[in-house]
Parts: structure tokens; C-alpha cells; sequence
């Protein structure tokens, strides 16, 4: 008997065409002795198919084309396993399309990989892998990732979190406090989007204001902080969980302008997603650098409780050597296997283990009891008769 | 005319509405014919009563012409009368077996009420003993649709030959022996679950049958290990279930006296446990509870390279439970592992429970389980209910042992209430089901307890006799015997010699839930 396992991508979200890239090179690496994929789509409005040429990849220049070969289905909670039933159900026959053992949400951004997914897959008790509601979450808010690293004890940039009621009233006193913090240059972005969307750097009032207006388009919060002069990025992934992680190899990617772009990441012939972008892999630093950002990408893991893969991104001064955590990436491109294979570790072990970690962590939810023996709904008389709440109530 | 297809449409619909309540009485015998038939005749005789109201209808028939009609009503009234009734304690389960039944039984029942109808209406008068023909036709069909069962159960049996065939990856442990393979099964499960994906057989379901089912509804692709409990009334039962499942590793739990009486003896009971021993391949491991005699001397003379583990000889088990002490809290040991000293301590009391924990652990150890995955579920085990189970109360501490069925669990049960302090008081109505040696062994358990609790509340009279003679052979005081015919009263006495002071109760053996 195979697992089952249901290949999730796509979304409500801005990184929805990487995430078909990522999630269909996943696709190809599966361990096929051990795993049955069935690949699930979401479209931009949410909806979910499966069939046809959903597993092609070639089939996605023509998108209601690939839709109309393949069948919409609603994900159903049955017995400790996810079933997906045929939306328009057919008169005859089953309309069961398919039974999955896991989930594997292979998505980016916000709506999908901010926990919203997870949760999703956690109210159908089907176990998913990667990270859990509260990890994805805070791994795509910039700003709370910070203050639970900062209390870890893990070096992060100090930002200033702004909110766009509060700047649309109060423009001139949000610079000047930031240029108080900070200082320019200053890096402006969304909290909680990915891929670089809505980045902007500023070196002067009128770059800060032009940086805010534009990362306000994409979200209702953004954060202002120090742009390290001098910069180089490191990004290091990690392979674990709660119970044990490990580090990947150390990557240096590489830029076109001041920061790295969504064009830099994808564009340029960005078919093959993250692992095509142009990097420096092992990155150049000394062995001594390399071992402290992979202890700390491992620290950063465990602060947030990760599981799964997860991709530490750093920001390290060339002239101090100072090295900080700039964001994490709970579903990070590629499934960052390009960091790990330089360590002898291949994709399909990789995504084997990513399915193990979900049946464990399954395996201990189901240790514990999530009901209580409690009488409160005995002899409830209604509500009309001046709402008295459970308490109240005469049992 | 009419009035002859009104009265025969009318005792047909009576005889069905008959036939659906002995249905339901057949479930209830659990589908046994003999059974049913003894109850249906004793028991449920009275309800017989109904259904022969449509003998009135005979004369009406007989004479014929418009007493016809009067016949038909008399039919209406049995079919009124044989209605089953609204509010039942347990209604009837519509399996698809009830539903097949019910098919064959209908199709005899209409066959005789409308065959004289159209075939030969002279002897129609004789259709108005059907509804009281009701159990026999249930009996009849039961016996037609045989094949049909077996061949469906056939089925089943190899549809789930073939998921455990398509599983090569799924490691089969079977669990065997007279007493304690639930228990073992049970803890096991919960540690191969700190580290593996596990499937057990449910409580009862420990039958041929029982484990086709549990494999077929239960089996999952993410399953490693399948615990798989063998229970066995005659020789080649766990054969049957080790060519089904094909264990890999096997644990025989204690070799005892149960079901003496459909084995023969002793030798034959080691026989058939060990069945499984011999079904394992080359490779697989054998656990073996070295407290019992009958298991080690089998393992020892047949089956060299057997692991053992127990709690009384340290030189015949490679994992050894020792230092044993039990408190309020439960119980606390040592186990010697080749690894190493592992620390235990459980809510479970009672030193058979020790060493069923000790042969779950030797298995979880010797399958890659951690020790702090094997310890840490120990510690997590909860008493399965009316086992053994410790509750406190407003009484105080209740042991609730009634779910006791063998003299050295009761024996196990009393060496536990006799660790305890305060006033210890034994709560039993005898052990029952034990044959010819019922009257000794009760005896033998009042002997025993003498020494061990303060105050003995005997539920029954008659039934605790010996046990009172074997009280007051071992020189137990008779103003601490209470005897009484009401559970709680009794307790209620016991409780009042307490005074303020602490009270323990072990409730031992066959007590009805209602009464805690």
C-alpha cells in the first residue's frame, strides 16, 4: 500500500505562478515506490482541481484550457483521511476522485503559507507537511518573526512597524521618526508578502515616501528599517523539526540592483523558479562565518517551530562581518533542494523525510485528547429567556 | 373471493411484522439457532401469544362465504398485535446479514401465505399458522443463506489477505497467550506510537474474523506496524490467523488454565499459543513471559534464541523488571535492559501489569523504539476500564477490578490491596465461570485474602460460602465479614468501621457497571 499524498499549489496570492514551478519540480522527485502524488491546482479564486494534465507542467501557458481537461473538486474530511469529491457530482459511478493519506502544500505567500492553508488542512484532520499554523504565520509577519527571534536571543535589524491609517494622517512625523531610528539608507516592505514584492530602498525623504506608496499597495502594514550598506546576502535552509533540525549548505545569491528582485529571482527565463536564479553555492565566506549562520539558522528554526523545510535568509555587513537574520521562509522556492544536494542529500530523500515529519507530528496530536467531559449542555432551556451564558445556565 | 385476498394479504403482513421481531431476537441470541430456540420457548414465550391470534381466523375460513371477513379482521388484529413496539432498549441493527435475511425470510413467508391462494384454495385456512411459524422461518433462512455468509466472510478474509500481501513494508507482530495479550497489546500499541505509525486490533476483536475486519476498515498505507492480539478456543484457531496476517515477531504472554475444558490440557493449550511461535520466518523474534512455567519450559525445550522478559528470575529474561514498589500513585520499577538500567513508572498497579509493561517495553526496545519513547508512554498509560483501575473518590480509594476473570489476577488484585494503607476492604461476589473448581478456588481466594484486607463485604450469600470458609480457615475474624445481598449497603458498612480514617476498596470480579 502507497501513501497517498496530495500535492497542493497555486492560491490567492501573489506568488502563485512560482508556486506551480516549485510545486511540479516537486512533483518529478518523489519517491515512487513509497508515494502515490496526486497534484491538486488552486486557482486564483480559490478553487481546487485535480485530474487531466494538472501534473504537466507544460499545459500552464493556457490556463482555462488546462481547467476544462480536469475536474473540480471540494476537499472533505473522511475518517482521519482528506477526500475529494467531484464538485458537479456525476449521476453514476463515485464521485470520490481521491483519497489522500498527507497533504503537502507546496505554496508561497500570503493567503497560502501564512497558516491560512495550514488551518485549512488541520479543521479536515488530515495531516499536512511543513509548518504548523502558528509557525507559518509568524514566519510571514516580518515584524513579529523579529520580536520572537529578538527574545531568542538571535541577532535581527531593529524596524519600525507602520501602519497605513496611521502614515495617511501623519506622513511627515512617520519619516522623521524612521530617519530618527535609522537613519538613510532604509529598506521599506510589506510585512507579510514574499519574492521581494513591494520592496523599495530609500536614500532620501522623497525615496521613503515614494517606497512607502508603493509597498502600500500590497499591504495594509509595512516596516521601515536600516539598510546595511556594504551588503551581502546569505541564505541558508533547514531540514527538521522541533525534535531535531539540520542545516543545509550556505548560498550567496546574487543581485542586479541594490536588492534582490522578484526579476532577479525569476525573471530572465525564472521557468525553473528559485533554484534557476543566479547564486554563489557554497557561498564564499570563511569556515568560521559559515558554521555561526548555520547554527543561527538553526536557532531561528526552533524560535519559530518550524518544521519541514524552512529557508533562513541573512544579511551580513562586508566590512564588520556582523551577520543578521532578515527573514524566514516557511515554503521557501524550490523547496530550497539546491541547498541541500551539495551535502549528498537528494530531493526524494529529502521530500520523503518532509512526509515522515507530518505522520509524526499527526501521530503525536492524536496522543492527546481534545474533548472534555463537561455537563454544560445538559438542560439548556434556550436562550430567550435573558442570555445568561453558559455559566448561567441551569444544569 | 376478495374477502379470501384481503384475509390472505392481511396474515401475510402479520407474519412479516412476526417475522421482524424474531429477527431482531435472533440478532439479540447473537445468531445463534439453539440459542435463540431455547429462548423463544422459555424466555420469550408470552409474546408467542400474538401471533396465535390468528389461529381464531380458522373457523371464519372454514365455513366460508361472508365469514370471510371476519376472518380478515381477525388477521388485522394479529397484524396489529405483532407490530413491534416504539421505544425499544436496543433496536435492530440493519447489517447487510440482517437485510439478507430478512429477504430470504420474506420470500419463504410469502411463498406459503399466497401459494394456497393461487394454487389450491381449499387449504388456505392453514396460512393462519404462519405468524406463528416465525421463529422457525428466521431459523430456516439463517440456514439457507449459509453458503452465502461463508462465501461473503471468504471474501472479506481474502480481501484483507491481500492488503497485509500489498503491505511488504508492514511489520506484523502477533500477541498470544491465556491471560494478559489485550493488556500487552494495548501498551505496545502506545509505544510503537512513539515512533512508528501503529495499528492494533480493537479490544474484543481478536477472531479470525475480527482482525479481517479490523484490517479492512482500519489499515492505513502510513501503518508500520500492525499489532495483531490471536485469541483461541481449539488448536489451529491461531494458525488460521498466523497464515492471514503473517507475523513477523511474536509475544506469548502466559500460559494458564483458561478454557481448560475445550483444550483438553495443558499441553494442548501450550501447543496452540505456540502455534505462533512456529509460523514466524527465519529472523523474527520471540518474547516470552518468563513469570509464567508453562510459557518457559515450552520456549526453553522448543525454541532456543527466545527473548525473555518477566519479573522473577533475572537469569532467564534478557529484560528484567526489578525493584518493584506500588503506591497511591501507581507503580514504580527498574528495567534491565542489555542497553542498560531504563526507570518506569506507571498509573497501573498490580505486578502482572509490571510485567506485561516490561514485555510491550522488551518488544518497543527491540523494534528501534527510543527508551525515552518507551518510558515516557508508561507513564502516559491510563488503567483500561475495570482493570485493575485505580479511582479516587468520595468513598476514598476504589480499585475497580471487575472486570477480573481468573484466580491470579483476583490473587494479584489482593497482593495490591494489601500494599496499600487504611482500611482495606474486599468487595467480591465470587469468581464465577470456573467450572468444577468454582467452589475451591473461591475457597483458595478467601484463604488468600485473609491476611491481605481488613474487612471482607460478601456479595450473595450462597454464591461467597467457600469464600467465607476459606476466610475463617485462614483465622480471619468474623465480625469483619459482611454479608449482604446489596452492593452498596455493603460497602456503606465496610465504610462506617473506617471511622474518619482512610478507606481503600477492591471491587473483584464480574460487578455490573450500575453499581459504581
Amino acid at each position: 500500500m502507497k501513501v497517498t499524498v496530495g500535492l497542493f499549489f497555486g492560491g490567492r496570492s501573489v506568488e502563485h505562478e512560482v508556486s506551480v514551478i516549485t510545486a511540479l519540480q516537486a512533483y518529478e522527485n518523489f519517491d515512487r515506490e513509497k508515494y502515490d502524488v496526486v497534484p491538486v491546482y488552486i486557482t486564483h479564486e480559490n478553487e481546487f482541481y485535480t485530474g487531466g494534465d494538472i501534473g504537466d507542467i507544460t499545459k500552464y501557458g493556457d490556463i482555462p484550457a488546462l481547467l476544462k481537461g480536469a475536474v473540480q473538486v471540494i476537499p472533505v474530511c473522511s475518517d482521519g483521511r482528506l477526500a475529494l469529491i467531484r464538485r458537479n457530482p456525476k449521476r453514476f459511478g463515485s464521485n470520490v476522485v481521491a483519497v489522500l493519506d498527507v497533504a503537502f502544500p507546496a505554496v508561497h505567500g500570503t493567503n497560502v503559507e501564512d497558516g491560512a492553508l495550514q488551518g485549512f488542512f488541520r479543521t479536515l484532520r488530515v495531516p499536512f507537511v511543513g509548518c504548523d499554523v502558528m509557525a507559518s504565520a509568524l514566519g510571514m509577519d516580518k515584524y513579529a518573526a523579529k520580536i520572537i527571534l529578538r527574545d531568542a536571543g538571535i541577532p535581527v535589524l531593529p524596524a519600525l512597524k507602520i501602519n497605513i491609517k496611521h502614515y495617511s494622517a501623519h506622513r511627515e512625523e512617520v519619516e522623521r521618526q524612521a530617519a530618527e531610528e535609522f537613519g538613510y539608507p532604509m529598506i521599506i516592505k510589506p510585512v507579510d508578502l514574499g519574492s521581494s514584492v513591494g520592496i523599495g530602498f530609500a536614500r532620501s525623504k522623497e525615496e521613503f515616501f515614494a517606497a512607502a506608496d508603493e509597498a502600500f499597495s500590497f499591504a495594509q502594514v509595512i516596516i521601515a528599517e536600516r539598510a546595511v550598506t556594504n551588503l551581502r546576502e546569505i541564505n541558508c535552509a533547514v531540514l527538521g523539526d522541533s525534535d531535531g533540525a539540520s542545516p543545509s549548505e550556505c548560498e550567496e545569491p546574487v543581485t542586479a540592483g541594490d536588492i534582490l528582485s522578484y526579476s532577479d529571482k525569476y525573471g530572465a527565463g525564472g521557468q525553473k523558479g528559485m533554484s534557476g536564479a543566479s547564486r554563489l553555492l557554497p557561498a564564499p565566506i570563511s569556515d568560521e562565518q559559515r558554521d555561526k549562520i548555520r547554527s543561527l539558522a538553526v536557532a531561528a528554526f526552533m524560535a519559530i517551530g518550524c518544521s519541514g523545510v524552512a529557508r533562513i535568509d541573512f544579511l551580513m555587513d562586508k566590512d564588520t562581518g556582523e551577520v543578521w537574520v532578515n527573514e524566514l521562509n516557511t515554503i521557501p522556492g524550490s523547496l530550497s533542494f539546491y541547498l541541500f544536494r551539495p551535502l549528498g542529500v537528494s530531493y526524494t530523500a529529502m521530500l520523503s523525510k518532509m512526509i515522515e515529519l507530518a505522520l509524526k507530528r499527526e501521530r503525536m496530536r492524536d496522543e492527546l485528547s481534545f474533548s472534555f467531559k463537561t455537563d454544560i449542555l445538559k438542560g439548556q432551556r434556550g436562550f430567550k429567556s435573558g442570555a445568561k451564558g453558559a455559566k448561567g445556565a441551569k444544569i | 373471493m376478495l374477502s379470501l385476498v384481503v384475509y390472505t394479504l392481511f396474515i401475510f403482513l402479520a407474519s412479516a411484522a412476526a417475522i421482524l421481531r424474531q429477527e431482531h431476537m435472533f440478532q439479540l441470541n447473537s445468531y445463534k439457532p439453539r440459542v435463540h430456540l431455547k429462548r423463544t420457548f422459555t424466555v420469550q414465550l408470552s409474546w408467542l401469544l400474538r401471533p396465535a391470534v390468528a389461529l381464531l381466523a380458522v373457523p371464519g375460513l372454514i365455513i366460508g362465504g361472508r365469514w370471510r371477513w371476519l376472518s380478515a379482521a381477525i388477521a388485522v388484529i394479529a397484524l396489529l398485535l405483532c407490530m413491534p413496539p416504539k421505544n425499544v432498549k436496543k433496536p435492530l441493527v440493519y447489517t447487510s446479514r440482517v437485510k439478507r435475511l430478512l429477504v430470504t425470510s420474506g420470500i419463504i413467508t410469502a411463498a406459503l401465505c399466497f401459494l394456497p391462494l393461487i394454487l389450491c384454495r381449499g387449504v388456505s385456512f392453514l396460512t393462519a399458522i404462519i405468524p406463528l411459524l416465525s421463529p422457525l422461518i428466521v431459523l430456516l433462512a439463517d440456514l439457507i443463506n449459509r453458503p452465502i455468509e461463508k462465501s461473503i466472510n471468504l471474501g472479506f478474509i481474502n480481501e484483507a489477505r491481500d492488503m497485509i500481501a500489498s503491505s511488504p513494508e508492514l511489520t506484523v507482530i502477533g500477541v498470544t497467550g491465556s491471560f494478559g495479550k489485550t493488556s500487552v497489546k494495548f501498551i505496545l500499541g502506545k509505544m510503537l506510537s512513539a515512533k512508528y505509525g501503529t495499528l492494533i486490533t480493537p479490544e474484543s476483536y481478536n477472531t479470525t474474523l475480527g482482525v479481517v475486519r479490523t484490517i479492512r476498515e482500519k489499515m492505513r498505507a502510513t501503518h508500520e506496524y500492525f499489532v495483531c492480539e490471536m485469541g483461541a478456543r481449539n488448536r489451529g484457531d491461531i494458525k488460521e490467523i498466523c497464515e492471514l496476517v503473517r507475523p513477523k515477531h511474536g509475544v506469548i504472554t502466559a500460559i494458564g488454565e483458561q478454557h481448560l475444558e475445550s483444550f483438553g490440557s495443558i499441553e494442548a493449550i501450550k501447543d496452540t499459543k505456540f502455534e505462533l511461535a512456529d509460523s514466524l520466518p527465519a529472523g523474527g523474534k520471540l518474547f516470552v513471559n518468563t513469570d509464567s512455567p508453562g510459557a518457559l519450559d515450552r520456549a526453553q525445550a522448543k525454541y532456543p534464541g527466545f527473548i525473555g522478559y518477566g519479573t522473577l528470575d533475572g537469569s532467564v529474561c534478557r529484560y528484567f523488571a526489578h525493584d518493584i514498589t506500588v503506591s497511591d500513585a501507581g507503580s514504580h520499577f527498574f528495567l534491565r535492559t542489555p542497553d542498560g538500567e531504563l526507570e518506569m513508572n506507571t498509573r497501573l498497579l498490580g505486578r502482572h501489569n509490571v510485567v506485561n509493561i516490561a514485555g510491550a517495553a522488551a518488544v518497543a526496545l527491540e523494534m528501534g523504539v527510543e527508551p525515552l519513547g518507551v518510558s515516557s508512554a508508561a507513564a502516559r498509560l491510563e488503567a483500561v476500564p475495570h482493570r485493575l483501575q485505580l479511582i479516587k473518590n468520595s468513598r476514598g480509594i476504589v480499585i475497580d477490578d471487575a472486570y477480573n476473570s481468573n484466580p491470579a489476577g483476583a490473587r494479584a488484585a489482593l497482593d495490591v490491596l494489601a500494599g496499600f494503607y487504611g482500611l482495606r476492604v474486599l468487595v467480591t461476589p465470587g469468581m464465577v465461570e470456573l467450572g468444577e473448581k468454582e467452589d475451591s478456588e473461591n475457597r483458595a481466594l478467601g484463604e488468600y485474602a485473609a491476611s491481605r484486607c481488613d474487612t471482607a463485604v460478601l456479595v450473595g450469600a450462597r454464591h461467597t460460602q467457600p469464600i467465607r470458609e476459606g476466610l475463617l480457615a485462614a483465622g480471619f475474624d468474623e465480625n469483619n465479614i459482611i454479608v449482604t445481598e446489596d452492593l452498596i449497603a455493603g460497602m456503606n458498612a465496610a465504610g462506617l468501621r473506617a471511622g474518619g480514617g482512610r478507606a481503600v476498596y477492591l471491587l473483584e470480579n464480574d460487578l455490573p457497571d450500575n453499581y459504581l
